[in-house]
């Protein structure tokens, strides 16, 4: 496997990408939301209706996951739902990407163009790494540079001490690890649908179920039933991580070139 | 050289290429005949290590062509496609960038600036190829799959939908590419072409129905008649020649005989004319187009 390839392939895409700006919309459009929600819920309501955060009882009590006994109890579950509402920016690059990830390799061929890129030296691993990469880096780029803005949001609108309680290890592991593996993982499971279909309709379909459990982790953090740790999200990343390889290596393996030249139309 | 060693390749039941054999060698252009769903671009697919054969084997250069080996074949292969296949919202220059990268060429630029000037591609060069005409969109697959200077060429159709002057670049361009050494395989279904540009000429249709040099594919459906024109009026002649040919005619403005083998007896038959005092223009056998065989082949 060479980089130089894995390079090439990953400049196309964003070139090709960069003038397809439209294709990136719903991320930008997804993150706005969750920069703009968290803020809303945590900050203006509390403002606007004069109740504080601390006085329900039931955030209160579900806000004692985060710790951080030493803030005042508003703060404590603006805290909490800070921490919640990072998750949204971890969804942003796999529900953005997915959809250029479902579109990798179908794409390819009823455009027509893969059967001139599978004539060059190119294996099917760099090929793949590079779709998956291709499609990853600049929703994650997005996300990351609303994640940025959402950390300056929070050192100024939030309570006091709250700012200082976000930046933690668990964040840092959310945003630089987690986050990224699942991406990963997500984008490399519609790549091989995307290479055993052969509609880029069927592909999104399929593309969507992938994004369920993941829908399905959200909302338990968000009850409160599901709080990670920092060691439980470290070992997480690991785990997707070494998933995402796995991955890698079926999607190789049942790349069948063969078939996806003469049998797709 | 490229050689396919009794390729098979079957689609369910269905045998698209059956047994197939030949060589292609360096310096040499073999054109691949058939009709629609004859096997050319199965041929073709399974030459360039795209689709695997049911059976039988692909060689090149004494390398058989496997699993373990198709990436480094690959890269000494220019395969020009189908359909162009060209990445509409990058330029002619970001396209063939990208493939020069993919083949690993150690100075892309000057790949790129050597190929769009061959192809006169240059003011092209910085336009999306969605902007390009058929014609052009052709040019520029045919300068990605010649950028890294492959020992071997496949090419199919490569000179489909072009304009004349296009074409004659084109088979200007793949006469260069012989010369350099190149092993080039042209599938087409024009015929004139085939005849202009290869020195052999293999007709498919799912099996290899015949191999040769024009020339000795047109022999093949000789008529045995010999056509001679001379100065003058031709009725004066037709008593000498019916020395050889009782049954010799004239047919508009030649002399027409049958003879058991024209070549041989062509000498002697000129050699009576002029002891005759007739003058000579022409004597040749009579031979059938290359399209007549290739019909003649197809009915088989």
């Amino acid at each position: 496997m060479t980089t130089t390839r894995i390079r090439a392939l990953m400049a196309k895409e964003f070139l090709d990408l960069s003038r397809n700006r439209l294709a990136l919309v719903p991320v930008g459009l997804i993150t706005i939301l969750s920069l703009v929600m968290p803020f809303i819920i945590a900050v203006a309501i509390p403002y606007w209706t004069g109740e504080e955060l601390g006085s329900d009882s039931d955030l209160l009590k579900v806000s004692g996951v985060v710790g951080h006994a030493a803030l005042t109890p508003s703060a404590r579950v603006q805290l909490f739902l800070f921490q919640q509402f990072l998750l949204l920016f971890l969804m942003t690059p796999i529900t953005g990407a997915m959809a250029l990830a479902s579109h990798a390799v179908v794409g390819e061929k009823q455009a027509r163009t893969l059967e001139p890129l599978l004539a060059t030296p190119v294996t099917t691993g760099e090929l793949l790494v590079a779709k998956v990469l291709g499609s990853l880096l600049p929703t994650l780029v997005i996300s990351l540079a609303g994640v940025a803005l959402y950390l300056a949001g929070i050192t100024t609108m939030a309570a006091p001490g709250v700012a200082a309680s976000m930046l933690n290890v668990r964040t840092a592991l959310l945003v630089a690890f987690v986050g990224p593996a699942a991406a990963l993982v997500s984008l490399q499971a519609a790549i091989i649908i995307s290479s055993r279909v052969n509609d880029a309709r069927t592909a999104q379909q399929f593309g969507v179920l992938i994004i369920i459990p993941l829908a399905a982790v959200l909302v338990a953090q968000f009850t409160g039933s599901l709080w990670l740790s920092s060691t439980t999200l470290g070992l997480l990343g690991l785990g997707l991580a070494v998933l995402w390889l796995l991955l890698l290596l079926v999607s190789v393996a049942i790349f069948d070139r063969d078939s996806i030249l003469v049998k797709w139309r | 050289m490229i050689s396919a060693q009794r390729l098979t390749r079957r689609f369910g039941a269905r045998a698209v290429v059956d047994d197939v054999s030949f060589e292609v060698s360096r310096g040499e252009i073999v054109a691949l005949l058939g009709p629609n769903g004859a096997g050319k671009t199965t041929t073709l697919r399974m030459l360039a290590g795209l689709i695997v054969p049911t059976s039988g084997a692909v060689v090149i250069d004494g390398v058989a062509l496997t699993h373990a080996t198709a990436a480094t074949l690959r890269a000494r292969i220019g395969f020009l496609t189908e359909s162009p296949g060209l990445w509409d919202r990058l330029t002619v220059r970001e396209n063939l960038s990208t493939y020069a990268k993919l083949y690993g060429l150690a100075h892309p630029d000057n790949a790129i600036d050597r190929v769009t000037e061959m192809f006169q591609l240059k003011q092209q060069a910085s336009l999306r190829t969605a902007e390009l005409s058929k014609g052009m969109r052709q040019k520029v697959a045919l300068a990605r799959a010649l950028m890294h200077e492959p020992a071997m060429l496949l090419l199919d159709e490569p000179t489909s939908g072009l304009d004349p002057e296009i074409t004659r670049g084109v088979r200007h361009l793949l006469d260069e590419r012989r010369a350099a050494g190149s092993a080039i395989l042209v599938s087409t279904h024009n015929l004139d072409e085939a005849e202009r540009l290869a020195d052999r000429v293999a007709v498919l249709h799912e099996r290899l129905l015949a191999i040769d040099r024009p020339a000795a594919l047109r022999r093949r459906l000789t008529t045995g008649r010999l056509i001679v024109r001379v100065t003058g009026d031709p009725s004066k002649s037709l008593k000498t020649i019916r020395r050889f040919d009782a049954a010799a005619a004239i047919e508009g403005a030649t002399l027409v005989l049958r003879v058991a083998d024209a070549e041989q007896q062509a000498p002697a038959i000129v050699a009576a004319l002029v002891a005759a005092g007739a003058g000579v223009i022409e004597v040749r056998p009579e031979m059938p187009a290359l399209e007549d065989v290739y019909l003649h082949l197809m009915k088989k």
